[in-house]
């Protein structure tokens, strides 16, 4: 296993050096840097002209130039990385550091999005297969996936902020809104649960009248503006996740385990009231972070002290939980900073452009409501990018399945008698989730490299802006920069993909 | 203020509902222009600045709002993406149009651009005047008041080390000192300057005539911040200076360079970036990549600033428009195009758009050199005369102008533009109106003239640019019919070294020039051998001319030599102008004062004076 990862180190490493090679001559024979000048009239024209080959080695020839890169880049080996300056004298490794911060923070929420999102959607149209749900779910992949990003951005950035806070300035939905809405969801659960046709008939008639339900009465009690869960819904939701881990899980089979996650739901009300005033305005992440500790530590106590024979299917179920319930507690914290958040914004919440929405610095809300601060500014661009990632890995995750559906031993498990439920989570998504791992790598390292468009439509100052800026300008220095993160991502990344087979797949273990 | 409003809804109304009575702010002033202007009367100060400068060109000034106490509020505006980096904008590395929108707020000088290129002086600041003609003197005087906003006062001390670090040639030369500025005007002022240490007074003698004095002492950077990180006295440095002592000047050359950069785009000491203008970046908030928020300095000693915070946004300009609407920018300079000025239109009464024109014009030059059909020894005069004659200048302004500026004409000088006081007057003088309608059967005449059968000639420009393509297509269109054989020569390295400009396949080069405001700016152009007279024109009277220009200090003497230089231009037909570039700019309704400007500073030219309706 060393040998064969310090093999494709050793490759990998070439690679890299000659796609830099192959990148910085591209890069500086892209166009013109002196372009901006040679139509100036200023006076001092020729002596701006004459910096900037000095500040750039203009007159150097290409490989003298690059071997210049490479020494300051060499130096990253004794952590003295010296990526040199841009055009205009910044540091371009300050440049590198608050970029790379940037597009790490869009691409983390994004990827995982998209995997969690993409994942299940493939499944469901897998066991699905042939259904309506299976033929909207493929139509809408294939849609996204060839989504020119840049209008999808513009389009979103219409709707999603531009008319989005001209909408919450005063906010009301229209009877026909929220009975098209409701409409859309019967439609999408009533597929999505199957069965005959009278019984989707009934799902998506319940479906409607809830959903309707909820939106009128959001509408009536002003949710929009001042939202909040309330213990009902923390309550629910809760309840829902146990639902949850129980079918992934064991089922209902195990009474001592359904139990053990009912005292959890118990004990997460209790601490929801006891816990309420430091959650009022916590200090800072720590405290959140320490409560989630808290939250996992009780809930394995839980699941030890009740599981019985299964204590750690119990453990599981009872942390699943109690983190669900934890979550479902934080965001109706965090929905109850939105009006604060409202009203410090002017009423208009969402920014078209920038990472944050109120400089930070002049940022006079609470924890609540700074979250919002730069929440919301993550929520468009986030869903450009997981738009266009769900679309393949809802496609892999369905195909992958499908194949792992139809092999022998599954129908061997099935012929023994277990429930689909068995079958489908304990059988086939396991061996079905494998070949996805090497799209989750990849997809990662071609994220962070691709958010270019998504980067500058949004106004990010990510990695994408920089290398752009750099490819503007012909500015080397920039672009590869850029290349080491985005072309180091890519090397990285396979190589823990092909780790992460090796351990998964005892087949290509040798 | 209530006049100002109404103003400003009576103009906001007019551009999005027809767009057809735009303000014309060179030639006639629109109704916001004209309502400002009468505020202007109300006070002293502004009305004198317009008198001394012996012209009624009020509203090509700053207006004059009188006690302003900046408020809470906030105003933002970009100037594209690329984000601001140094607070020393004069070194070779950091002169970019990005750090000078910022450093316009955060460093003051002596004049101003007004929005059609006049000189218009800072009262506040201090004042000037040029004693002789020869040598040329000016004596400086600075405000009593005039402080840093560290409350040092503003001396001659800043001038000093301001020449010193642009003039590194009478000082020992530039490596002796160290200094990495962009030349300016200290190389014509060899001698230095004549001051105490420490005055608030000095004089700038010229050892040859320099027909641009006025723009060339503005605003200093503190020398103190500099002579103090140095380990120097200010008024030790100030000596040295004033003694040629090269050795203890070229302390301070490593923090001038350096030291008043923003490499991790953060201000990391606010002590070394004290401002003499109405904005400081002290107190200021900075999200790196994102925005910067300059607030007002206290101490600054002219007209305070309208708004509390002036938030410049780094964000790329295919993003403008629709952070516009959003209400995330509220002032932006977008491309002049027929869409962008569509949609900002589309708007509705949220957004006010005023159109101007530039000072960047484009214009169509030949090529002189032996190979070209138009050199002297092939068709000469003739067969410029006869292309001049088919070239369709009005059908190119409007098709490809006239839609997005509405007040677009055909330019017909080179050296003043439209919305100056003086084109109409160079213009009388220099050009009889015989190119501005297409005459087919003339230029076919005059081809034959010139002994030319059906000549081809090679418009080069540098590619893609789509408004050049259509102007090719349009020359083609009539050209052709006149028995020339217009070809489309455009392509990407047209300007590059080793290009097509240089190689001379080329027969008419289409391209602009941006004007620059300078008097004697437009000598390389036209003179024999000058450095950006790429076709090759030679003219004895258009040299002699320009001598006589660059050597004058007196403006009659400066138009009378470009009338002569004109003439001979349009006469032997160096090139053909066509028209300035047009500028747009949409801003949030409720604001005042936004007001574009045609020098290149741009539309933040006045943004202390930006400020919301009440």
């Amino acid at each position: 296993m060393l040998q064969f990862i310090l093999r494709r180190i050793a490759i990998s490493t070439l690679i890299l050096f000659l796609g830099s090679v192959l990148m910085y001559v591209l890069t500086i024979n892209s166009a013109d840097p002196l372009q901006d000048l040679r139509e100036s009239r200023a006076e001092n024209r020729e002596q701006l002209m004459q910096a900037r080959i000095n500040n750039m080695g203009l007159d150097l020839p290409w490989w003298q130039r690059y071997l210049g890169w490479l020494t300051g880049v060499s130096k990253c080996f004794v952590l003295q990385c010296d990526l040199g300056t841009t055009r205009d004298g910044s540091d371009v490794n300050a440049l590198l550091l608050s970029s790379a911060g940037a597009s790490l923070r869009l691409v983390t929420v994004a990827t995982f999005l998209a995997i969690f999102i993409g994942v299940a959607l493939g499944v469901l149209s897998a066991i699905r297969q042939y259904s309506g749900f299976d033929y909207v779910i493929t139509f809408g992949a294939f849609l996204f996936y060839s989504l020119p990003v840049f209008w999808a951005a513009v389009l979103l950035k219409d709707f999603g902020a531009i008319r989005f806070n001209n909408w919450i300035a005063d906010p009301a939905v229209s009877t026909t809104a929220t009975a098209v809405v409701a409409l859309l969801f019967a439609l999408a659960l009533a597929s999505l649960l199957g069965g005959g046709l009278r019984r989707q008939l009934v799902t998506g008639l319940i479906t409607f009248v809830v959903v309707f339900g909820f939106v009128f009465a959001f509408d009536e009690v002003n949710w929009w503006v001042q939202p909040a869960l309330g213990l009902p819904l923390i309550l629910v939701g809760a309840l829902g996740a146990l639902g949850f881990m129980l079918v992934m899980t064991v089922g209902l089979a195990n009474r001592k385990i359904l139990y053990a996650g009912l005292v959890t739901i118990g004990l997460g009300l209790v601490s929801y009231v006891v816990l309420g005033p430091v959650l009022e305005d916590p200090a800072n992440w720590w405290v959140i972070l320490a409560l989630v500790g808290v939250t996992v530590l009780v809930g394995a106590a839980v699941g030890w002290v009740m599981g019985g024979y299964e204590r750690r299917t119990a453990m599981v179920v009872s942390v699943g939980t109690a983190l669900g319930m934890a979550f479902l507690i934080f965001m109706d914290r965090l929905l109850r900073g939105w009006a604060g958040f409202l009203e410090l914004a002017g009423n208009r919440p969402v920014s078209t452009i920038g990472e944050n929405r109120i400089i930070p610095e002049r940022f006079t809300g609470d924890f609540w409501e700074s979250i919002f601060n730069w929440g919301v500014q993550l929520v468009l661009p986030t869903i450009v990018l997981t738009l266009i990632s769900i679309a393949s890995y809802s496609r892999y995750t369905r195909g992958s399945m499908l194949e792992t559906i139809n092999q022998d031993y599954i129908r061997t498990a099935r012929s023994k008698g277990l429930s689909d439920r068995v079958v489908f989570t304990k059988h086939a998504l396991r061996n079905a989730l494998i070949p996805i791992t090497t799209i989750v790598a990849f997809d990662f390292a071609a994220l962070l490299g691709g958010a270019v468009i998504t980067e500058t439509i949004f106004g990010w100052r990510g990695l994408g802006a920089m290398f752009r800026l750099g490819l503007d300008t012909v500015d080397p220095n920039p672009v590869m920069a850029y290349y080491l993160v985005a072309g180091g991502a890519a090397v990285m990344m396979n190589m823990l993909a092909d780790i992460a087979y090796a351990s998964l797949d005892p087949r290509i273990r040798r | 203020m209530a006049v100002v409003a109404a103003g400003a809804l009576a103009l906001a109304g007019c551009t999005s509902d027809s767009g057809s009575e735009d303000s014309d702010t060179a030639a006639e002033g629109g109704g916001g222009e004209e309502d400002m202007s009468g505020e202007t009367g109300d006070s002293g100060e502004g009305s004198e600045d317009s008198e001394d400068m012996g012209g009624e060109e009020g509203d090509t000034a700053r207006a004059d709002l009188g006690d302003v106490t900046p408020n809470d509020d906030s105003v933002s505006f970009s100037s594209g993406a690329e984000e601001y980096n140094a607070y020393n904008g004069n070194t070779a590395a950091t002169n970019s149009t990005y750090n000078a929108v910022v450093n316009n707020q955060l460093q003051s000088g002596f004049w101003y651009w007004g929005t059609d290129g006049t000189i218009y002086p800072n009262e506040w600041f201090g004042s000037y005047e040029k004693t002789s003609d020869d040598p040329l003197t000016v004596e400086y005087t600075i405000s009593d008041d005039a402080v840093w906003s560290d409350g040092t006062p503003i001396t001659s001390n800043d001038f000093l080390l301001d020449w010193a670090s642009t003039n590194p040639e009478s000082m020992g030369g530039a490596e002796e000192l160290g200094f990495d500025p962009v030349s300016t005007w200290s190389t014509y002022a060899t001698e230095g300057l004549e001051t105490e240490p420490g005055s608030k007074e000095f004089t700038v003698v010229y050892p040859e005539p320099y027909p641009d004095w006025e723009i060339a002492v503005s605003g200093p950077l503190p020398a103190h911040v500099a002579a103090e990180q140095a380990g120097l006295e200010p008024d030790e440095l100030a000596q040295a200076i004033l003694d040629g002592d090269a050795e203890t000047v070229s302390q301070v050359s490593e923090f001038w360079n350096t030291g008043w950069l923003f490499p991790n785009y953060q201000v990391e000491d606010e002590a070394l970036v004290p401002s003499s203008g109405p904005y400081t970046l002290e107190g200021a908030a900075w999200e790196s990549g994102n925005q910067l928020a300059l607030v007002p300095n206290e101490n600054f000693f002219g007209p305070m600033p309208a708004t509390g915070n002036l938030v410049y946004k780094f964000a790329a300009p295919e993003t403008h428009v629709q952070a516009l609407q959003n209400g995330d920018i509220n002032v932006i300079e977008p491309q002049a195009t027929v869409d962008t000025r569509q949609q900002l239109e589309g708007m509705g009464d949220m957004v006010a758009v005023e159109d101007n024109q530039q000072m960047t014009w484009e214009h169509l030059d030949f090529n002189f050199a032996e190979s070209s059909v138009f050199s002297d020894e092939n068709g000469g005069l003739a067969a410029r005369e006869a292309f001049a004659m088919c070239v369709p200048r009005q059908n190119i302004i409007d098709n490809l102008i006239a839609p997005i500026a509405e007040d677009a004409q055909v330019l017909n000088a080179r050296e003043r533009f439209p919305f100056m006081e003086d084109y109409q007057e160079l213009v009388d003088a220099s050009y009889d109106g015989r190119y501005d309608e297409v005459d087919i059967e003339g230029a076919s005449a005059k081809l034959e003239e010139a002994g030319l059968d059906n000549p081809e000639v090679r418009i080069g420009y540098s590619a893609p640019n789509q408004r050049r393509t259509e102007q090719v297509a349009q020359i083609k269109s009539s050209c052709d019919e006149a028995g020339f054989n217009i070809v489309d020569a455009g392509n990407p390295d047209f300007f590059e070294a080793g290009g097509t400009l240089e190689s001379g396949d080329w027969e008419v080069a289409l391209f602009a020039w941006a004007g620059s405001g300078q008097i004697a700016s437009g000598e390389p152009i036209y003179s024999t051998g000058g450095s950006q007279n790429f076709g090759g024109f030679s003219n004895e009277e258009v040299d002699a001319a320009w001598d006589t220009l660059a050597s004058s200090v007196d403006p009659e003497v400066h138009m009378e030599q470009l009338k002569v230089i004109e003439k001979a231009l349009w006469d032997e037909l160096y090139g053909i102008p066509l028209f300035t570039h047009p500028g747009i700019v949409g801003y949030d309704s409720t604001l005042e004062n936004v007001r574009p400007t045609s020098v290149q500073t741009g539309v933040s030219w006045n943004a202390d004076q930006w400020v919301r309706a009440s």
